[in-house]
């Protein structure tokens, strides 16, 4: 009951995007095991070795990663070096990246055309929240 | 930052129907009251993270956690499995108590890891797992935390 619930969840959106995102999740994880106070947290509370973590964080992500479309890679590329966050959501009209309002079709196309969008102001590939 | 103002009684239930790990991570995250899309997100994010070595510390207490952008805040859930379930943990014991704890990618007041600090000490205190047992409601729950986690 519960399963189908949450992975109708996961079709409701634009596989690329849910990609994306997923990226956004992992790589903040990775950070997460590449030094400072919460490697240490990870390693002194739940037993994990950072080093083979990492590592295997990081296939998943390039596995990920191949699953982008040319144009949107080459956007992820260019931005995902610069800034923790590559996907930012919009929250009332306004992108969470910069804080600038969106023009309404950029943020509403997105659902209704199933596109991977971007914020024309700060470049991050934006999701709509609810 | 107490324990006690993270969660609301709406984030605790003492009755998990879930039987097995992911049914579990699925019935917490709806904890949360997130949108669908999230809630997918949010799930496959925590599942990659116990891909990397179970949450489960031990003694019948797991912690789930993760960085996510489905969320703007640091969200707190805690959710009671009566019998417990089988959630690969250290000690290779079921788990009854769940805590769960999702923080934004980035956080302006950085509280993710003292507050997963907070919740490890609180649970591992001895007398913590048989007090959770004898809950009767979330009021109670809240309580606790406020006398063993000040
Ligand atoms: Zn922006």
């Amino acid at each position: 009951m519960l399963s189908t619930e949450i992975e109708e969840g996961s079709q409701l959106m634009n596989p690329e995007l849910m990609t994306l995102m997923e990226l956004q999740d992992l790589r903040a994880q990775h950070r997460a095991l590449s030094g400072g106070e919460s490697e240490s947290v990870e390693v002194e509370q739940f037993n994990i070795d950072p080093t083979v973590a990492a590592a295997r964080l990081e296939e998943v992500i390039a596995e990920l990663e191949g699953r982008l479309s040319p144009p949107v890679l080459k956007r992820y590329r260019q931005i995902a070096p610069n800034r923790e966050r590559v996907v930012v959501p919009v929250i009332h009209g306004v992108c969470y990246g910069c804080f600038v309002s969106i023009p309404t079709a950029t943020a509403g196309d997105q659902d209704v055309h199933n596109q991977v969008r971007t914020c024309q102001s700060c470049g991050s590939f934006i999701y709509v929240a609810s | 930052m107490k324990l006690r103002d993270l969660f609301t009684p709406e984030s605790v239930t003492l009755s998990l129907e879930a039987e097995s790990k992911d049914e579990i991570l699925k019935e917490l995250i709806q904890l949360l009251e997130l949108d669908e899309k999230s809630e997918a997100i949010l799930f496959k994010t925590l599942k990659r993270r116990e891909n990397l070595g179970s949450t489960g510390i031990g003694k019948g207490i797991a912690i789930p956690h993760c960085r996510s952008l489905v969320v703007e805040e640091l969200r707190l859930a805690y959710a009671r499995k009566p019998g417990g379930v089988d959630f690969n943990a250290i000690d290779d014991e079921p788990v009854f108590n769940f805590f769960l704890i999702v923080a934004p990618p980035l956080e302006v007041s950085n509280q993710y890891l003292p507050v997963l600090g907070k919740v490890a000490q609180f649970a591992k205190d001895p007398e913590v797992p048989g007090l959770l047992a004898g809950l009767d409601d979330a009021e109670g729950f809240l309580s606790l935390l406020e006398e063993r986690a000040p």
